[in-house]
């Protein structure tokens, strides 16, 4: 409560005036919402059926003040003077709600309508050796870009997994002195743009010689930015370990190290692999290091050090922008894809985390 | 006798003579490993920062105030201010844009929506937050910017008389506009989610108290909710607005990178973006001196999310540190 009057303005009298809610309420405010709700969309329909104005124009100019109206003198009805900020309130809750819900399901709609085009079984299987923007669709696929991002993600992976989950065994088991200052660098960390993630590896390996363009070179941009998003997460479900576990080992005379590699961890691999999923879909569909690392190849590459590599985000990449039909409808099959993999992967993290965690 | 508690902390175990030698090499590794993200964080800094000091050294303060890039030029100029600011302007056109519909999205998921409907929503929120940028980018370019650009012929058409809204070429393509309003979309997961989780801290004593004090949810949400939960939602939006900044290839898809300044004709063609100068003409760089110019470049927009990344963390910390 003392934080609530540091932190606000004093709350003024006339703010506080009781509302009665227990009062019924009068047949005006049925009237007004009924009429609020169906007299907008009306004049909204009959304009969009009789003009050629603009969707867009019609919503904001005059669907949104009529229902502003509407909500209004139904809210004045209801509770007074109050209901009418309350009733503004719930039509921009809902407005930015269902233009939230719209634009989501544009995309996913697109992608999926788009996407399954071009799917058949050879677009998953084949690679795109010999394929031209120009050449039909029944030939070559994105089966070197699916491999070549399990590839650079299962890289990744591996390189950042360690580091992540002993930066969070560090804070909360080890709690060193360096905990704020290694917490806020990971924090700073999670903010690095992934083009300069990108730019990084490109200085210190590539240019160096240390590395070709490569899975590998693409895979050390990946950790850098998987690394944070592990080790905050890891961090929040190694706190949920009950302490009692860490205690009952200690007095079995178990060793700091085999209290945490032995119990803690075991007990949070639930969460620590709900950490790992996330930081993979954080970085899966990330582009700008792929474009300035690994390139792009039409080929199929299986070796993480000899040759660039092209991945799903890079293949669509390089078809968004051709001139021809058939290699658009190529980018949205690989999106399509991308987003299967996306879509997995956030299923499990969802049915992990939302089971209980076992005492 | 070395007295252990459980109190103890863990550093001190490995001092006393009777610390586990195993216990010791753990700790050592476990704190090696947990400065990566300092040396990588200084690496950047040192590695980047060695390439733009010869550029800085040879273009002279003209390559952050001018905006030219000559390559081929004798001696090659090359100035990045159209796209330090342009990458600005995006952001606070996001800004301007997403802020508002997270917020009531998020007051709408915590305080308004039935809990079922509210668990929903953050699954939706969380998935928008998990579409890789390059969808999203894809889906702009062949679906959101033909209406943005009717959009955009209506503002100039009815607004037109504010600078804002001029437009002389008639060319609605490619602009701030649309690529703010991309930046927006894939702000509003990131700050929605944050607020939500701020808002839902708000103390159920105080929103029942004001509740029972006959406040209607409007006067809720400004003298309780809000007021509880402000720095939390600014550090949530400068988090959005560090992300904004550095986002790559969905702004690639939809603005038409120029190097002149536009400085407000938001719905003009062109614009700028630091992160996406740096994708575009990676590709096709004459010689070693513009690869370093691009590194150089690079390292102001490290710079420049980095501070913002900073000052955001110290608004959460600062808020949290006040509640607890």
């Amino acid at each position: 409560m003392t934080i609530l009057m540091s932190e606000s303005p004093p709350v003024l009298e006339k703010d506080l005036e009781p509302l009665r809610p227990w009062s019924k309420r009068p047949a005006s405010f049925w009237l007004a919402a009924f009429l609020g709700s169906v007299v907008p969309l009306a004049i909204l329909g009959a304009l969009y059926l009789t003009t050629d104005l603009a969707v867009a124009l019609l919503l904001i100019a005059f669907y949104l003040p009529l229902q502003l109206i509407g909500a209004g003198l139904a809210g004045y009805f209801a509770k007074g003077k109050h209901g009418i900020a309350d009733s503004a309130i719930i039509v921009f809750a809902i407005g930015a709600t269902a233009l939230s819900a719209i634009i989501l399901g544009s995309m996913l709609l697109t992608i999926i309508v788009r996407g399954i085009a071009a799917f058949r079984p050879s677009f998953i299987i084949q690679n795109s050796t010999y394929i031209s923007p120009s050449t039909p669709l029944e030939y070559g696929g994105i089966g070197h870009a699916i491999l070549g991002t399990f590839l650079i993600v299962g890289i990744a992976t591996i390189i950042s997994v360690p580091f992540g989950i002993a930066t969070a065994v560090y804070v909360t088991e080890v709690r060193g002195r360096a905990v704020p200052y290694v917490r806020f660098f990971v924090q700073a960390m999670s903010g690095v743009p992934s083009v300069v993630a990108g730019l990084f590896v490109l200085t210190v390996f590539i240019l160096t010689g240390v590395l070709n363009t490569s899975a590998m070179a693409a895979a050390i941009a990946y950790a850098i930015l998987m690394l944070p998003t592990i080790a905050r997460t890891a961090e929040e479900v190694l706190r949920l370990v009950p302490e009692e576990l860490r205690t009952g080992a200690l007095a079995l005379g178990s060793t700091r190290a085999r209290v945490v590699l032995n119990v803690v961890v075991p007990a949070a691999r639930t969460g620590i692999i709900t950490a790992i999923l996330l930081g993979i879909a954080r970085v899966v569909g990330e582009t700008a290091p792929l474009l300035l690392t690994a390139l792009k190849n039409d080929q199929t590459v299986l070796n993480p050090f000899t040759d660039p590599i092209s991945a799903l985000p890079t293949f669509i990449f390089d078809n968004v922008a051709q001139p021809y039909p058939d290699a658009v409808t190529r980018a949205w099959g690989a999106a399509l894809a991308l987003l299967i993999i996306v879509g997995v992967l956030f299923t499990i993290t969802r049915f992990v985390s939302a089971r209980k965690p076992r005492r | 006798m070395l007295l252990v508690s459980i109190e103890t902390p863990m550093r001190d175990l490995g001092k006393g003579k009777k610390a586990n030698v195993g216990d010791r090499i753990f700790n050592r590794t476990i704190t090696g490993a947990a400065f990566t993200s300092l040396i990588i964080l200084a690496g950047i800094t040192v590695f980047l920062g060695a390439k733009a000091i010869p550029v800085l050294q040879e273009q002279g303060l003209s390559f952050l105030t001018e905006t030219m890039w000559d390559p081929l030029g004798v001696p090659p100029e090359f100035g990045i201010a159209g796209m330090l600011y342009g990458s600005l302007l995006l952001a606070v056109i996001a800004l301007v844009i997403s802020v508002p519909v997270s917020l009531f999205l998020a007051v709408f998921m915590v305080f308004m929506a039935p809990p079922r409907v509210s668990k929903i929503l953050t699954n939706l929120v969380d998935l928008m937050a998990a579409i890789p940028s390059v969808i999203i980018g894809l889906w702009a370019f062949y679906v959101l910017v033909p209406p943005a650009q009717e959009w955009q012929q209506l503002l100039n058409q009815y607004l037109g008389w504010i600078p804002l809204f001029q437009n002389e070429s008639g060319n609605f393509t490619g602009t701030p506009f649309i690529g703010g309003v991309v930046l927006a979309i894939m702000m509003v997961p990131i700050v929605t989610s944050i607020t939500a989780e701020v808002l839902k801290r708000t103390p159920p004593e105080l929103v029942n108290a004001a509740e029972s004090l006959g406040c209607s949810m409007f006067t809720m949400l400004r003298y309780v909710a809000l007021p509880f939960g402000r720095g939390g939602i600014v550090g949530g939006v400068m988090l959005g607005l560090g992300r904004a900044l550095g986002e790559t290839i969905a702004v690639f898809f939809v603005l038409k990178l120029v190097f002149d300044i536009n400085f407000y004709q938001i719905i003009e063609s062109g614009g700028g973006s630091i992160a996406t100068l740096i994708v575009s003409k990676f590709g096709e760089t004459n010689g070693e001196y513009e690869v370093n110019v691009l590194l150089a470049s690079g390292f102001f927009l490290f710079l420049m999310t980095l501070v913002v990344n900073a000052i955001a963390n110290l608004i959460v910390a600062r808020t949290d540190r006040l509640k607890s």
